[in-house]
Formats: C-alpha cells, structure tokens, sequence
C-alpha cells in the first residue's frame, strides 16, 4: 500500500511536467528534447534560492517558475520560432543540441555532485494507518496535482487558454481572428517551462539529484505524453500517475532495477498497439 | 570530379605513412569508426529524412556480438560479426514496423527509449556481461583475432571499410530507391500519393543502415578489445554519430566524413587543451554546434559549401 | 586539420619542456564526466603524493623517499606527472593512453578510476611494455589477463567480502545474530564486482542472503526498494553505492522508519564529504569500510591529511588516499630500480616489500603476486559516531567501542 501511496505521489509530479511537454506537442507538433532538462534547471533554481537568499519552499517554488518560464520565452523565441517551419531534422536537433547544452553548462557550473536540499524532510512525516507519508512528498504530489488541474482549467475555460487552442487547432484561423500565433506559441512555452520549473523544485524537497537526471526525466514525459496522447493535459495526468505507480510496483515487485525498463517497455508497446494514448486522437 | 576523390583517398592511404606514430594512427583509426558510424546513419538520417537519436542502439549490438562469440564459443570475435548484423536487422524490423506509419516525431522517440532500454537490460544481465562489461583476447591467437601490437592494420581495414560503404551508398543514391528516398525526405505525403511505397523504402532505409552501424560497433570493440553497456550504447554514442552526420551536412555523401574530419581531432584536441583541468567542456561544445547547426544552418557544412560554391560559379562570364 | 595537428605537437612539446632529470609517470583520470569529482579528488591526492617525494617533508619520515629531495636512487631525480583526462570513455583511455606513451614518452602509467578504462589502458602499457600502476579500480580482470606490467595496490572486491564476512564471524562470537543479510548495489562495474564478490563469501561462511536489490545509480526515489528490505528484515544490509543513492536510502529508511541492526556501507557513497552533513542525525553507528584514517593529530597520517586539505579543502577520502598510496609505492619502486628505464621499474616493482609501518593505509603491507595484485591489502571497518567515523574494527587498531545494533536515529 505504501508502495502505491509512493508511486502516486510521484506520479503527480510526473504529470506536472509532461503537461507541458503535451501542451507544446499539441498545440505546435514539436517535441521538445530539452524538457527534462527544464526540469533539472528547476530543481538547481531551488537549490540556488535556499543557499543563497534563504528561501523556503513557496519562494523557490515561485522562482522557479519564473526563471524557467523566462527561459522558456527565451528559447522560444531565439529558437524554437526559426526553426519550427523548417526541416524535420532542424527541428529534432534544435532541442537535443538544446538538451546537450543545458546538461553540460550545469555540470560545468554545479559540478557533477551529488546535491540536495539541505534539510532532511521539510515538515515531517505523518503516519496515516500504517502508511508512512512524508509530508514533502504529500505536499509535492497534491500541488503538483493542483497545477495540473490548474493548466487544463487554464486551457479550457479562460480568455487566454481558447486562444492557445484556437492556435493548437488552426494556425491560420486564429492569425484571421486576430490571434496573434508567436505570442500564444511563446505563452505555451513559458507555461511549459514554468510548470517543469515547479515540478523540479517539489522534487528537490524529497529527492538528491545531479545534472544527469534531465535525460531521465525527458524520457519520462515522453511516455507519459504518448500514453496520455498528444496534446491531452488530462491524458498526461492519468499518464502520469499511472507511469508513477507502474514505477513503484514494478520496483518492489521484480525489483528497481527494472523499473525505468519496464516504463520503456511500455512505451514500446503502445507505439506497437495504441500510439494515440489513453486519451488522444490520432 | 575524379581527380579531387582520387586526390582525397591517396591521401587518406598515405596518411598513417606519413604520420607515423601510433597516437596519430589511433586518432586516424577513431576518425574512421566515427566517419563509418556517421556514414551508416545518415542513411537513414540523412537520406530517407528519419532522425534516429538512438542509433547507439544498433551499435552496441554490433560491439556485443563478437566479444559474446568469443566469451561463448572461443570464436575469433570477427565471426560475430555477421550475427550483430542479423540481430540490428531484426531490431530494425521491430523499431520500424509500428513507427513507420506514425508521424516522425514517434520513431525518433522509439529509438531513445528501445536504445535506453537495451542498455539497462545489458546492464543488468549477467550473461551479457551486466554492468562490468565484456573482454575480447587480451592476446591474438592467431591473425584471425585481429589483435594487433600496431593500429596500423586496423586503420586499412576501417578504411576499407569506410570506402565500401561509400560506394554503396552512392549507388543507392544515383539508384530508383535513392529517388524514393529524396520525394519521401522532401513530402512524404506527396511521395505517397505518387505512388512510393514509403513504409517498406524507410524501412529498407533503416535495415541498410542498421546493419552498417552494426558493423561499425563490430569494429570498435574488436579495435578496443573491450565494451561495456555505457561505451556500447549509451547516448553520447547515438549523439556522435549524429552530430558528426549533422554537421557535415546530412543527407550528402561525404558529408559525415567531412563531419569526422572536423570533429574527431578537435575533439582530441580539446581534450589535450582543456582535458587537464576538467569543464566539461567538449560536450557544452557539442550542443552548441548542434543548436547552431539546427538554427542556422541544418544542411550542415555541405550545404553551406553548396551554397558558397554556387555563388562563386554563378560569376558573369567575360 | 593541418593546423589542428600543428597544434598537437606544440602542446605535446609544451609538456615536454620540462628538465631531462625527471621521471614521467603518465596519469590516468576522469576529470570530467559523471566521475568528475572523484577523478579531480585523485588528481590532488596523487600529486600530494609527488609533492612529498618530490619536495623534504622530514616530519613524514615513516614514509619512504618523504625526508629527503626527490629520488636520491636516480640522483635526486623528481617525479613528473602528466595528467590526461579519459572522460570515463574506455576507448578515450585507450587512445590518451596511446598518447602517453608515444608521445610524451612517459616511462610509467597510472589511473584510472573506472575499472573499463583500466582495463584498455593498462592493455596498452602491456603492449608497450610500460609499467601501469592502478591505484584504485576494484574489477577483478585488471590483473587477472596473465599480464605481466600491472600493478595493483588496492585491496580488491574479494577481498573486502573477505573482511566482511571477517567481521561477521567476530560479531557472531560476541553473541550477536548474523543469519541472514541483504546486499543492495549500484549495479555499474563497482557495485557489480563487489556485490558478486560479498554474495560468494557468504555462501562459503552459511550466511544466507536474504535479498540482492540492484538498481540503477542516482535513482530518484528508493522506497520500493526500502520496504522490501523492511518485509525481508535481515540482520544486516551491505549498501554497495554511491554519495546521492546512499543518502536516499537513509532518508528513505528513515520516513517508513526501517532500521536494520546494522548498516555496513561499502566505502564510495557512505565516504562522500557530502554524507556525514546530510544524514548524521539518521545514520548514528552506520558502518563503512576504508583502508584510510586519518589517525591522531601529529600522526604522520594526520600531518598528510593536511597536506591534502590544503590543497583541496577537504579531508581526504579514502579512494584517493589509496591512490595516494600507490603513487607512494611506485615512487619507492623507481628509486630502487635507479633508472627510468621501463623494464627495470617492472622488475623492481615485482620486488615491493613495504611494511605496514612505511604506509600512510592501513594495509598490512604492499607486495605483489606474480598476477600483479597485492596481497597484502586489506581494510578498516568504522563506525559513524556523531559527525564523524570511528575506527572500530579490527579490535588490534580499533579506536573506539563498536555499537551494534546501530542506534540510527532512536
């Protein structure tokens, strides 16, 4: 039981920061390579902001936020912009050669250590009948649920969000309805960039990590992102938890190693029989 | 147009004659690995337009094969040659069979994650030599091993092999499937309505070069003597491979060579500049020329020639 | 390309500028990459090591060639190090290997972290018939291919199971309950060997192991992981893993409050400068192993801690101070060979005979077997009491009263 409780929780985080990578799938065709490094770049902001200004976790949540979603404008607009309309391999390459740079400029200036924030547990642990719930990780996963939820709520029912779809949907309509495209496809990529951000910086309350886990964490949203199907923010929050808790299962049960495999495997298999997801259209 | 090439082989002959020493041998030795590895996937990459970002994949099968024959069998590691060739074929049958009737974005994403997950697989099974990897003959039994004192012989047979592959893919290019190839990179759509079979062409593509990349892996480990999950098939392999493709210019000939040819002594020359005092900085290098390449310049250096060619050649006569 | 190699050769003369009276000794690190800190670790301990030869350190004379100025066997001829950086990349090794012995001539190697690149770097020197020294990669097969210009210091895999299984047998003597244990490793080459290693010795001694959990370094969440060793409950846990996995584990451990009679790290993560800081509270009278202590103040361990603080800022650990060691060792081995000369640096290497009193580890002394290993490695166990590790076991050296169970965080 503890193991499911565990897997979910991580699982929120998980549909956290593939939202965004669904958000930018569906709404520009791109795949961003450099998604988990966004959320690496997130868990190092939260690092800088606790050792440097003192910060807690709602302060470096929101700075994070706001350095990734920057940056997010940024690559958009320096990157993304060009080379969306050119060739297959421009745009393939642009955010892998993005990844590389990220990953390296980090470990060039975090080194390759080991990091974590400095305390043990932010708030303790509560035991709930049996199920040891350390209250970072409780609160991670429920404001990770949160944002989610927020993102589709976003999408769905505001001003703004129908003008993202508009464009998702028809570039050419929107622009004739006076949508302007660059200015909604860089808001999908600061939204992103943002949520990834966040994402990594509630992972940097409970877990150690290195310049390293971007690639894992790229990875992971990309089978999120195909199981909930492209485009579909709930899609990637049922996706995502289910990837969290097939995680945590497959680790106790045939032991971790396994656990990234399987996830991988799983990819396979839907590129094999359902490549549109849970909840996409093909 | 004969003259150049003629002039370009002789001087790759000659090169490890002239510069005899067997640092320079070696680095002439990597440069071929890394313009047959690149050669092999632009292919797919290159010509048929299909970005493989987990072409590693295929590589570390081709290394595996024929240090298994020798863990297993006391073969001469050459014999696994062929067996790392079949296995990539199948791999690519499987990878390609699915992916190919999706979108782009799907095979590009299936080779990283198949690519991840044989490497964690290898690194877990103890028959495969789990994480510590596997040895080739620490000495030659006999020439058949292909354990040599000096890198020399192993630069001819790289070469060689190299030349092959050139060859052949110039054939397949001036070929009707090289025709099929280019309307697919260039609309796939379109290639499709025409009447171009695209699955089976792409998946043709990746077989040929599957099986290329296969023996480029076979290659290296018999030349190392060793391999292990990280060295076989881990993502700096596919990255190289890649890069070195890209940045040539993809989807040309000679555009992977040119990419070894400007990458593999830079590289080592990084390493002796900035090597001791360790910033990583090879590989913030790499990402971004990737970048670069991607925004301004995707064809890569061979169209950036073709273009600076063309201007020179487009002068008013008189 | 030309202009590219016209720079090679200027570098590589640039390193050769360097006086005709020294002894080159090419060395082998990760200095960038995943093993970056520990390469740059190394890189300082050893040249420490040059330093003390090099250099009059009368106050370390317990170690051989330390009081007077270089090597007084070669006419007071100093150890040059050369550093070349191999990225983890086993085929790089090969090749800056190559580099080393052709082109700047080295007249002995030395490296290199990670077994793989041990592995081809030391086939060159064979090839070459240059002597490598390898100061601290664990794989069994580095000395195990019938080669006959490798050298191995450090104790190896089989031998720390050996001090393991030791140390159970002694705690079972005491009256404590060792029927089963369970080994949880990193599963790269280091986790690997050693895992492999400690489950073999446990079979030969009937200790039963409960649970073998593998998993992949730098794993983000253990938990799976920490509650099946709480179903197994064995009367130990060896962990086999690196800085971040080893803190995880504890932390984990500690939110579904499993706490296992003992807890016995095997060096690498438990020995990180990051581990102690981030986990005492949870981790009182965990135990590790190191063939390193850095002793009483004013004890020429002590005095060489300093050294290597000096220079680094931090303590040194114990994967560079055995490489530390071995650069002593060689250095002692090249003043009795009286010559640059490879095959007499091989030869006079074979016939290493330190005493425990003559080294800054814990060994019992460094000699070698005609497989290039010396046997006369072995290690420390210690305990974590406080903010620091205490040497508690073997009972001869021991510094302070073993705790078991572990109190942990209770």
């Amino acid at each position: 039981m503890q193991v499911i409780v565990g897997g979910l929780l991580l699982g929120a985080i998980y549909a956290l920061f593939s939202a965004g990578l669904t958000l930018i799938w569906g709404m520009m065709n791109f795949i961003n390579f450099a998604h988990g490094e966004f959320v690496m770049l997130g868990m190092y902001v939260a690092l800088t902001v606790v050792m440097w200004l003192g910060g807690g976790p709602t302060v470096f949540s929101f700075i994070a936020a706001g350095a990734l979603a920057t940056l997010g404008i940024a690559v958009y607009f320096s990157l993304i912009r060009h080379v969306i309309r050119g060739p297959m391999m421009a745009q393939i390459l642009s955010t892998f050669g993005l990844a590389l740079l990220l990953r390296y400029a980090a470990f060039w200036v975090f080194s390759a250590n080991i990091v974590s924030l400095p305390q043990t547990s932010f708030g303790g642990i509560y035991n709930v009948g049996g199920i040891f719930l350390p209250a970072s990780q409780l609160l991670s996963g429920v404001v990770a649920i949160a944002l989610t939820i927020g993102l589709h709520m976003l999408l769905t029912r505001t001003a703004v969000g129908s003008r993202l779809l508009a464009v998702a949907e028809d570039r050419q309509a929107a622009m004739l309805m006076g949508i302007r495209p660059n200015h909604m496809q860089a808001l999908a990529w600061a939204l992103a960039a943002g949520a990834a951000g966040i994402a990594g910086a509630l992972m940097a309350m409970s877990y150690p990590w290195s310049p390293s886990v971007g690639e894992t964490f790229g990875l992971t949203a990309f089978v999120v992102v195909t199981l909930g199907g492209f485009g579909s923010v709930p899609g990637a929050l049922y996706a995502g938890l289910i990837i969290g808790l097939l995680q945590a299962l497959s680790a106790y049960w045939l032991g971790p190693i396994y656990k990234d495999m399987v996830v991988y495997a799983l990819f396979a298999a839907l590129l094999w029989l359902r490549p549109q997801g849970l909840l996409g259209t093909s | 147009m004969k003259l150049p090439l003629a002039a370009l082989a002789a001087a790759f002959v000659a090169y490890p004659l002239i510069l005899n020493d067997p640092f320079y041998h070696d680095i002439g030795v990597s440069l071929l690995l890394a313009a047959i590895s690149a050669s092999a996937w632009n292919v797919i990459g290159g010509y048929a337009g299909q970005i493989s970002v987990g072409h590693g994949m295929f590589f570390g099968i081709g290394a595996y094969a024929p240090m298994l024959v020798y863990r297993y069998g006391e073969l001469p590691p050459v014999v696994g040659v062929p067996l790392g060739i079949a296995l990539s074929l199948a791999l690519a049958g499987v990878i390609g069979l699915p992916t190919f009737r999706l979108r782009g974005h799907y095979f590009s994403m299936a080779t990283i994650a198949v690519a991840e997950l044989i490497r964690i697989y290898v690194s877990t099974a103890d028959y495969l030599g789990a994480a510590i990897g596997l040895q080739g003959p620490a000495v030659g039994r006999g020439w058949w091993d292909l354990i040599f004192r000096s890198e020399l012989p192993y630069y001819y047979i790289f070469l060689g092999t190299l030349a092959l592959l050139l060859y052949l893919t110039y054939e397949m290019q001036r070929s009707r499937f090289g025709f099929y190839l280019r309307a697919i990179r260039a609309d796939e759509r379109a290639a499709a309505s025409l009447g171009v079979p695209v699955r089976m062409v792409k998946l043709k593509a990746l077989m040929v070069s599957a099986a290329f990349t296969s023996v480029a892996g076979s290659l290296y480990s018999i030349k190392t003597g060793f391999i292990d999950p990280e060295s076989g098939f881990g993502l700096l392999v596919s990255v190289q491979m890649l890069i070195t493709a890209a940045l040539g210019g993809a989807g040309t000939l000679f555009g992977p060579l040119v990419g070894a040819l400007i990458l593999v002594p830079l590289q080592a020359a990084t390493n002796t500049w900035f090597g001791g005092s360790g910033s990583g900085l090879t590989y913030i290098l790499y990402g971004g020329i990737i970048v670069l390449l991607a925004r301004f310049e995707p064809g890569g250096l061979g169209e950036l020639w073709g273009r600076v060619a063309g201007r020179w050649r487009v002068r008013p006569a008189g | 390309m030309a202009a590219v190699f016209a720079a090679f050769a200027l570098s590589a003369a640039a390193t050769q500028a360097f006086a005709a009276d020294s002894v080159k000794i090419g060395v082998l690190f990760p200095l960038t990459g995943n093993a970056a800190a520990a390469g740059q670790a190394s890189k300082a301990a050893v040249e420490v090591a040059a330093e003390i030869i090099n250099g009059k350190h009368p106050e370390l004379a317990d170690i051989p060639l330390a009081a007077e100025e270089g090597l007084p066997g070669l006419g007071g001829a100093k150890l040059e190090l050369i550093f070349v950086d191999h990225q983890g990349n086993p085929s790089v090794a090969q090749q800056q290997a190559l580099r080393l012995v052709s082109q700047d001539k080295v007249n002995v190697l030395f490296g290199a972290y990670q077994s793989s690149c041990s592995l081809t770097a030391t086939a060159v020197g064979e090839r070459y018939g240059i002597p490598f020294m390898v100061g601290d990669s664990a794989a069994l097969n580095i000395t195990g291919r019938g080669f006959k210009w490798v050298f191995r210091v450090t104790p190896i895999a089989s031998d720390y199971a050996a001090t393991y299984m030791r140390f159970f047998a002694d705690m079972k003597k005491q009256g404590k309950t060792i029927n089963s244990i369970a080994i949880v490793n990193e599963n790269t080459d280091y986790g690997t060997s050693v895992a492999d290693a400690v489950e073999a010795e446990a079979k030969k001694s009937g200790i039963a192991v409960a649970l073998r959990v593998p998993y992949s370094a730098n794993a983000t969440d253990v938990g799976p992981q920490v509650l099946q060793l709480k179903d197994k409950n064995p009367d130990a846990v060896i962990f086999i893993s690196y800085t971040s996995d080893s803190i995880l584990y504890m932390k984990t451990m500690r939110n579904v409050d499993y706490l296992p009679p003992m807890v016995i790290g095997d060096d690498s993560g438990f020995s990180d400068p990051s581990f102690i800081p981030a986990v005492f509270d949870i981790a009182q009278g965990a135990m590790n192993r190191s063939a390193w202590d850095i002793g009483k103040p004013g004890s020429t361990t002590s005095k060489i801690n300093d050294m290597y603080k000096a220079k680094t800022g931090r303590d040194l650990d114990d994967t560079s101070a055995r490489n530390m060691q071995a650069m002593l060792a060689l250095g002692e081995a090249i003043n009795r060979a009286g010559s640059t000369d490879p095959e007499k640096i091989r030869d006079a290497l074979a016939k290493t005979d330190l005493k425990p009193a003559q080294l800054m580890m814990g060994y019992d002394g460094v000699k070698f077997d005609q497989t290039g290993q010396n046997i006369l490695a072995s290690t420390y166990l210690i305990q974590l009491k406080d903010k620091a590790y205490k040497l508690v076991w073997p009972d001869k050296a021991a510094e302070a009263k073993l705790d078991w169970p572990m109190k942990g965080w209770k």
